[in-house]
């Protein structure tokens, strides 16, 4: 169906419906007609791309829609993520955030790390995916470079670990604490060992840790 | 949310549920583990022709002596003693295999081969469940099983005596059951053996679905008849056995020999014992009726000699069940054996471990009828609700186990190697998005979450989660169409011939 036939409250169902079905290239022309007709970006944005991917995300939490499914749909949002940021940027309108990630030093274990990027991509961050194996001074120089709003950690083995807490140490040595909200996450870590590193957040799977990073987000633009 | 991803939820909902229903038949794929050489088994053989002949098997039923006589065996009193050439000649005419009509023709079965064929659990006077503990079976509980079987896709058949139903008059019992199969499924089910009467009345309702013709060409019963081991066929079950021949129903032929007991303290003697016992019955169906289906039974376990209290899922009980498997195939008969079998009381870790213990080898034995295959608990005694449901998830694996791997150029996957660099993921390539929903087998009642989100989630074991299953499929259960006619002729004669039976002076 040419999405320039519909009239608004249909092309948002419309748009929905194909970030549902992962079509990238037909969720990217709706967003245009959406703008060619004079709808602002965060309009776009939250009308079709997030409720869309609210969707998703509740069929994904449901057993509705598996993995591959909702990478497909991640794509497809972060493809119309792309049309609109600049807009986002120029008008000055309010973000969805800025995000770090990856896996600490000793670690190339990323699976996880990567469906925790994509779904934030989905969910409409901007992600810097530093890949695996990264030191403190990766993550401090990301931080300088990005001026991220979180930095997303990730290990999967009990002695990569312990470097959690060498990075978040850097961190307060650097100053650049305050200024981040620091997130943890792989299969052994647990909620107080996120504490006891002086971690900010601990997601125990991929929707999680979106619905964390959202909520911080929440919080951070009210304040 | 949207009206138009409201209607797609609905639409994979329904794909869901009609994927639900669907019965996958099972072919297995490996070859069966043999686990005993060739030599040995001809051992076993040599031994059962032995008992055969030196021993016989008594048969409580003069009509049948004489059929017996009339074919040249040796009897003398009520026992029969039978020459290897009687035995080779008569077993050879029965099938291989056969199919046994539903009601469903895209529910019938295929009984032998490579065919595997799983039914409920048979007998159990209780039953069990999480709500309402062990108490006696009723006729409620007895349709609520067939439904369960009906509703899943991993169980072919609609078995027999699922429960005992104890709140109806014994002598019209059969009737009510009987009923249950017809109307509230539509997979193959078994006839009554607890008489001759009982046995006509499930032939005559037989026809009544299926047609006279038609269940002569094609068997529509299948009926369990278990020798009452040692070496002895009694009135009751020949009573059965005859109606059933003379109409050529297919019957499972079954020594049930709880070793230490009623078979020696050895596998291997009880192995013979159970081999001429089963033989001696097949050839007798083969006399009455030449090529009457019949399949070769295993119920074979022991006993805790040191208690006397059967044990099921014994190692014993496993390695007996191969070598079953191996005696029927040496005869190219269908083999019946194994099952989910467990002497705990409730669906916990006991329970689990013992099914799947002998389970597996009733796969790897390549069992082409497996009764009792979900279900069973403290020995035959219980039913269990959530054990059923259990079950059937560990049967939905089996399946998956029974067609080996493919190895055709799609599941290679090269367009995914391809895709993939080192160090990269899977999970969104076009051949994981082909293949996502069906690549593997997802189990419902086994919690694959995080801990965090199963505490979330109410941090309920796997019986807590059955139960939620059994009250939802129940809940969803619709009943399957029936020719209104059928329906009508079937009520009309259960209803005639439950008046006769009530004029009759009760036996008991």
């Amino acid at each position: 169906m040419d999405p320039r036939e519909l009239p608004d409250e249909e092309l948002w169902l419309q748009m929905q419906d194909d970030l549902y079905d992962g079509e990238r290239d037909a969720v990217c022309d709706a967003v245009r007609v959406a703008l060619d007709r004079g709808h602002g970006p965060s309009t776009v944005l939250a009308e079709g791309l997030v409720a869309g991917m609210d969707i998703v995300g509740a069929d994904f939490r449901d057993g509705v829609l598996f993995v591959p499914e909702v990478l497909l749909a991640a794509n497809a949002m972060k493809a119309g993520m792309e049309i609109l940021r600049p807009l986002l940027v120029e008008t000055g309108a309010a973000r969805i955030g800025t995000l770090v990630i990856g896996t600490v030093k000793g670690d190339i274990h990323d699976i996880g790390k990567n469906l925790v990027a994509m779904m934030m991509e989905g969910a409409g961050f901007e992600v810097i995916n530093l890949g695996i194996n990264n030191d403190a001074e990766r993550f401090l120089g990301a931080v300088r470079q990005h001026r991220p709003d979180i930095i997303g950690m990730s290990a999967l083995l009990t002695t990569t670990m312990p470097y959690m807490k060498v990075v978040i140490q850097a961190l307060i040595d650097e100053g650049l604490r305050d200024q981040v909200f620091v997130m943890v996450g792989g299969a052994p870590v647990t909620e107080s060992f996120a504490r006891q590193v002086g971690a900010d957040a601990y997601g125990r799977d991929a929707a999680t840790a979106v619905e964390l990073a959202r909520g911080h987000m929440r919080q951070k633009l009210a304040s | 949310m949207s009206d138009s991803s409201g209607r797609r939820r609905e639409r994979r909902a329904r794909q869901d549920a009609a994927r639900q229903v669907a019965m996958q038949p099972i072919s297995y794929r490996p070859p069966p583990f043999d686990l005993l050489s060739p030599g040995e088994i001809e051992r076993l053989h040599q031994a059962a022709l032995r008992i055969l002949g030196e021993y016989g098997i008594d048969f409580y039923d003069d009509e049948m002596l004489a059929v017996l006589r009339a074919h040249g065996i040796a009897v003398s009193g009520s026992t029969a003693r039978f020459s290897p050439a009687q035995i080779e000649q008569y077993v050879a005419l029965a099938p291989a295999q056969f199919v046994q009509r539903a009601r469903n023709p895209a529910n019938n079965v295929v009984i032998g081969g490579d065919q595997m064929v799983f039914a409920p659990v048979y007998g159990p006077p209780f039953v069990q469940d999480l709500a309402g503990g062990r108490r006696e079976a009723t006729i409620a509980d007895f349709e609520n099983f067939v439904k369960l079987a009906y509703l899943s896709p991993h169980i072919h058949h609609s078995g027999g005596t699922i429960v005992e139903p104890t709140d109806e008059p014994v002598a019209t019992r059969h009737l009510d059951m009987l009923y249950r199969h017809i109307r509230f499924s539509d997979k193959a089910f078994m006839g009554s053996v607890t008489s001759g009467e009982n046995a006509a009345d499930s032939v005559a309702l037989a026809e009544l679905v299926f047609g006279a013709a038609a269940i002569r060409e094609q068997p529509a019963l299948l009926s369990l008849i278990n020798v009452s081991s040692p070496r002895r066929y009694d009135e009751r079950m020949l009573a059965a056995l005859k109606v059933y021949a003379r109409a050529r129903q297919a019957l499972v032929i079954t020594p049930f020999i709880l070793a230490g007991a009623m078979g020696p303290a050895s596998i291997a003697g009880t192995l013979a014992q159970q081999h001429a016992e089963a033989l001696a019955g097949i050839a007798l169906t083969q006399m009455i009726e030449p090529g009457t289906p019949v399949v070769y039974g295993s119920f074979l376990t022991n006993i805790d000699l040191q208690s006397g209290a059967p044990v099921f899922g014994s190692p014993e009980s496993q390695i007996g069940l191969y070598a079953s498997a191996q005696l029927a195939r040496r005869q190219r008969l269908p083999f019946r054996g194994g099952g989910m079998f467990s002497s705990s009381k409730l669906p916990d870790a006991q329970a689990g471990y013992e099914s799947i213990m002998v389970m597996q080898p009733t796969l790897l034995a390549r069992t082409n009828f497996v009764l009792h295959a979900a279900g069973w608990l403290e020995n035959g005694l219980v039913a269990g609700y959530e054990k059923f449901v259990l079950d059937c998830e560990i049967l939905g694996m089996l399946h998956v186990w029974a067609r080996g791997i493919d190895c055709s150029d799609e599941a290679l996957a090269f367009d995914a190697h391809d895709e993939v660099p080192p160090g990269g993921h899977y999970l969104g390539t076009a051949h994981t998005l082909r293949h996502f929903r069906d690549a593997f087998y997802r189990a419902e009642l086994f919690d694959y979450t995080s801990a965090e989100q199963w505490q979330l989630n109410g941090a309920q074991d796997s019986f807590a989660r059955a139960a939620h299953k059994v009250r939802a499929l129940l809940d969803s259960y619709q009943l399957p169409p029936i020719d209104p006619a059928i329906d009508a002729a079937v009520c009309g004669w259960i209803a005639r011939r439950r008046a006769e039976i009530g004029q009759r002076p009760q036996e008991f």
